[in-house]
């Protein structure tokens, strides 16, 4: 078996006392395509930077090819790249931004203005039109199309993307995720991409992370529900929701805790309550249908509330039910699926 | 009135003349000044990185000083410049007591903190992104300083010309230190106390324009530079 590209044991991550990252054991192999999602503050971008080799784990190892590696060691500095957000251009054109990181690495400065144009054409920018433009002529999606040729000219055997779709318009965002593709395809870079748009990670990764709390809890898609819990008249634990259902739970470790419900627990169903496999039900409306090419199965969200759940059902399932986006479900659980966090 | 423009006018005449001791105490003071801005640049630009970019111990309280020493009464450094290189002192057998270099050490000494302080708060303005931008491009350390610099290079441009404002228009290190000696010591500002003393007023307002054509000089020649680039 090949040494994985990455291989964490034991990481965590301090800011003053507070940990904002544990994680017991992650490998991330050659070549793969690893999503990680979570709601904000849930340690994403702290996994990346240290992924990135830019901020040093508080406590564990990160092996980079079975060799331990630090920021700015040899072994990591030119093979690893990340992309950010909200993208930071240098005070310069669009040319010298491109071309920083080849200048770092030396080579052929003959070969640079070529390098830089087939990397703007890449990324859908005219190389006549932008190489000269000053770093503050650009919209935000020009500047992150920027910041992402700056990295694909590098073509980096590791690519990191921290939610590079999430504040550009819908051309940038479609730009980004082809050049992401193609650069697994073509180079075989091993892509991370962090992300809220759960669809398209569904679609191109082949393992999907989900962390919440600084730690991954899971392999997919898991539904986080956040407190606060309320006990009822009958000492039931729910929580109410906009449209006046509620969710119900099994005694939380606190009111605050957030409750999680794999969606490998959750029966879909269009027909009456009553005839629901579980105790408990709610109704919602499907908000969206995809296929995970992965395990060829079709992805639900259905919105109950302000909550969406997610779970997976199998291709036959979804033709019986004939579901629809829009269209009224009701889904049901054990309780004894909920787990607290 | 009359006499600020008379003040102009004789500025122009001392100028075109060639008057020497007007061009000495000119001289004295670009002299004393590129001094002094050498060696607090080459100090507090480091400095003011390490300050801006790094966190240690007692940096909160480090940076609070060096924040109030940026507003240090000229007299009191000059006092203790003139304590520290008197015969008495402890650098007392250098001989800087009334040279130029003497003033300049103290000049450095009132530039250094603005230096420090202003170069940090540029430092510390640029943004978290700049320093992941640089090393997810490969950026060693060194090159992460010398490129954070680069990019903070407006803001240190913005402090330099502070603390070049704050040397060329002092007086009271000039003075103390300095002592005042024609042909020798004498710069604009202890020339133009010197003279608005004697009731000179004319060649006061003549020197104090003479200040002022220098310190747009040096601006205005920064600003066309900074807009160049």
């Amino acid at each position: 078996m090949n040494t994985p590209t990455y291989h964490l044991t034991e990481i965590k991550k301090f800011y003053n006392s507070n940990r904002a990252v544990y994680i017991e054991d992650l490998s991330i192999p050659e070549s793969s395509i690893t999503g990680l999602v979570g709601p904000n503050g849930s340690g994403k971008s702290t996994l990346l930077n240290m992924l990135a080799f830019i901020d040093r784990p508080s406590e564990g190892t990160i092996l980079f090819k079975g060799q331990k590696a630090e920021p700015y060691s040899d072994i990591v500095r030119f093979r690893v790249s990340l992309l950010a957000q909200e993208p930071y251009l240098l005070k310069r054109s669009v040319y010298e931004n491109v071309a920083y990181g080849l200048k770092l690495r030396g080579g052929n400065p003959s070969r640079y203005p070529e390098q830089v144009n087939e990397s703007l054409a890449l990324v859908g920018l005219s190389p006549r039109e932008f190489s000269n433009r000053p770093w503050y002529g650009l919209s935000g999606g020009e500047a992150q199309r920027v910041a992402l040729a700056a990295r694909l000219v590098l073509k980096p055997e590791v690519l990191i993307l921290d939610e590079p779709t999430a504040s550009v318009d819908a051309d940038s965002a479609g730009r980004i995720m082809d050049c992401a593709m193609m650069a697994s395809k073509e180079w075989g870079t091993t892509l991370i991409i962090a992300s809220h748009d759960w669809k398209w990670l569904h679609e191109i990764c082949g393992n999907v992370l989900q962390m919440f709390k600084g730690k991954i809890i899971g392999n997919s898609m898991e539904n986080i529900i956040f407190g606060p819990w309320n006990q009822n008249a009958n000492r039931f634990w729910e929580k109410e929701l906009e449209d006046g259902q509620r969710i119900r739970v099994p005694a939380p470790p606190s009111p605050s805790s957030a409750a999680i419900i794999q969606h490998g627990s959750i029966s879909l169903t269009s027909q009456s309550p009553i005839l629901m496999k579980y105790e408990h039900s709610l109704h919602g409306v499907i908000a969206q249908l995809s296929l995970e090419p992965s395990t060829n199965a079709v992805m639900v969200s259905i919105r109950a509330g302000s909550q969406t759940f997610m779970l997976r059902i199998s291709q036959d399932e979804a033709r019986e039910t004939a579901i629809s986006p829009g269209q009224k479900m009701y889904i049901s659980y054990p309780l004894s699926a909920v787990t607290w966090y | 009135m009359n006499y600020i423009i008379d003040g102009l006018f004789q500025a122009i005449q001392l100028l075109i003349n060639g008057d020497g001791e007007t061009y000495s105490a000119v001289y004295a003071s670009i002299r004393v000044s590129v001094y002094s801005m050498i060696v607090s640049l080459f100090i507090g630009i480091p400095a003011g990185f390490l300050m801006g970019h790094h966190d240690f111990l007692w940096k909160k309280h480090i940076r609070t000083i060096t924040d109030t020493l940026m507003s240090l009464p000229t007299v009191l450094v000059g006092l203790l410049v003139y304590a520290f290189l008197t015969n008495r002192g402890p650098l007392g057998e250098y001989g800087f007591l009334f040279t130029l270099e003497g003033i300049a050490i103290g000049q450095a000494i009132l530039a250094l903190p603005i230096v420090i302080a202003l170069t940090a708060t540029a430092v510390e303005s640029m943004d978290y992104k700049l320093k992941v931008t640089l090393v997810s491009l490969g950026a060693s350390r060194r090159q992460v300083l010398f490129s954070t610099l680069w990019e903070a290079r407006y803001g240190i441009l913005a402090a330099s010309m502070n603390a070049f404002g704050r040397v060329l228009t002092e007086v009271g290190i000039a003075m103390m230190v300095g002592g005042n000696i024609k042909w020798h010591t004498r710069t604009i500002t202890t020339a133009i106390a010197l003279e608005t003393n004697k009731g000179e007023f004319v060649t006061g307002v003549a020197l104090g324009i003479v200040l002022m054509a220098i310190a747009f000089i040096v601006n205005f020649s920064l600003s066309f530079l900074r807009n160049r680039s």
